[in-house]
């Protein structure tokens, strides 16, 4: 999956991680990079694919982009981390709605954003894993020539590690989400706050 | 006296929703992105920002853990104006932005841009300075030489084409986070757009460093330049507010907290 020469620059990557650390580099195997550079190279060769161009193919492209995001996107650590506090006085069934509502708000967001931006490159900065969790620092270089820094936090569920925080400049999509969240519910109610997600689902 | 009715009009003037740090400039992926300024990085510098802890202070594990949040007991104010800058944007920058977008080509829009960056300089350099990133105030000057000659008083950026030296986006409101001040609460200033107290202070000391304060005398041939530079600052972003607002379920709180996380990583950077 990883080209040659990203190799040698993790593997670089990773010696000096060893050289800081102390640490042999194999207890840094790079498996939730691998797998989130296997998610997004699909991602970006379906939106370079002459064949999924034109205005006929807008729909089915952006399934094949989202069943791609689905694998690698734990739309329920999302869910619950954004809910926070909230999270554990909900119902089994309303947990499910919300999931599902936040799901799709954050699908259409993503879908959004990496059709409507062009990338020239995406540069894999670092990695670093604790156990089940692992962040992995992206940088993003746009065709304007900016540079947009990208932080992925991951943790492990099986053989997957599955993202369930991205961070884009220092701001978190999760914290950012928890806050309106916890505003809406403390100065109104988690009805209104189901409301307000469904009428999004409408509207756009 | 003078100086700081200056001052008051020239920050009240400066026609922009979002002032330039602010998280509205969107990245790709995520509704808060915003764009950033590197330096190169060398291996050294890669190494020594590995050997920082990873997670900062805040330790992800399962515990569910709070970001801090700004603190914000202007509200009531801040929403309205936050309302107003919205119709601002919708009403009078968009129009006005798009238009001047499509009758001036991109490269020329794009040198325009090159040139008041390179014209605010001073502000960057002082505050890498203050900031005691020597390296980076070096790659200032040098980028301020180079382009101010060979890229011809700035519209080209030779030392980033050529030479892959980065500008450091610093001001004096990262500059005072460096040292330890807060943000204190919440600023939504009309026209200005998000800030907070500590950022304020921070934007009338960047005002002083400008060199278009000085350059400039006039007052209303100042502030028009200035609304230039935000007009077509705006013509490339045309479209990011939309997709922001799209994303989110209160563009207030949405914007305020991205406001801070974004300020705060800054000034880690």
């Amino acid at each position: 999956m990883v080209p040659p020469m990203n190799r040698i620059h993790l593997i670089l990557g990773m010696f000096c991680l060893a050289l800081i650390f102390g640490k042999p580099a194999a207890a840094l195997a790079g498996e939730p990079l691998d797998q989130l550079k296997g998610s997004t190279d699909k991602v970006l060769s379906i939106l370079s694919d002459p064949a999924m161009k034109g205005p006929g193919k807008v729909k089915e492209r952006r399934e094949l982009i989202l069943k791609t995001v689905d694998e690698r996107f734990d739309w329920e650590e999302m869910a619950r981390r954004s809910l926070a506090r909230h999270w554990a006085q909900r119902t089994p069934e309303e947990k499910k709605e919300f999931i599902s509502l936040f799901r799709e708000l954050l699908e259409r967001v993503y879908a959004d954003r990496v059709e409507g931006y062009s990338w020239n490159k995406i540069h894999y900065d670092e990695e670093r894993i604790d156990g089940n969790f692992a962040a992995i620092k992206v940088k993003i270089f746009t065709a304007k020539d900016q540079v947009i820094q990208v932080e992925y936090r991951v943790s492990k569920k099986g053989n997957h590690w599955m993202v369930y925080d991205i961070s884009v400049e220092g701001v978190s999509l999760v914290n950012n989400y928890r806050t309106q969240f916890n505003e809406i519910i403390v100065k109104s109610s988690y009805q209104e706050l189901i409301k307000r997600l469904r009428a999004k689902s409408v509207q756009n | 006296m003078k100086i700081l009715l200056r001052l008051l009009l020239l920050s009240t003037l400066c026609l922009t929703v979002f002032p330039s740090p602010s998280p509205a400039d969107h990245g790709a992926i995520h509704p808060f992105g915003a764009s950033a300024h590197y330096m190169v990085l060398d291996p050294p510098v890669l190494a020594a920002q590995s050997s920082k802890p990873f997670w900062g202070e805040e330790e992800e594990t399962e515990l569910e853990e709070w970001a801090d949040t700004i603190r914000d007991p202007l509200e009531p104010i801040n929403r309205i104006f936050s309302h107003v800058n919205d119709k601002l944007y919708f009403w009078a920058l968009k129009p006005v932005a798009s238009g001047y977008k499509a009758v001036v080509p991109e490269d020329l829009r794009v040198g325009v841009k090159n040139f008041f960056s390179n014209l605010a300089t001073p502000v960057r350099l002082v505050n890498c300075l203050l900031q005691a990133n020597f390296k980076a105030a070096g790659n200032e000057t040098l980028r301020f030489f180079l382009n101010s000659t060979l890229g011809l008083a700035g519209f080209l950026d030779p030392a980033k084409k050529e030479l892959g030296i980065e500008k450091k986006d610093e001001d004096f409101g990262q500059t005072l986070g460096f040292w330890g001040m807060g943000p204190a609460f919440y600023i939504e200033w009309p026209l200005l757009g998000a800030s907070s107290l500590r950022d304020t202070f921070g934007y009338a000391g960047d005002i002083l460093l400008d060199p278009k304060t000085y350059l400039v005398q006039s007052v209303p041939l100042n502030l028009s330049i200035r609304i230039y530079d935000q007009v077509n600052e705006i013509s490339f972003r045309i479209g990011e507010y939309e997709d922001f607002k799209k994303s989110v379920l209160d563009p207030y709180i949405a914007k305020r907290e991205a406001y801070h996380q974004n300020r705060k990583h800054k000034i880690k950077n």
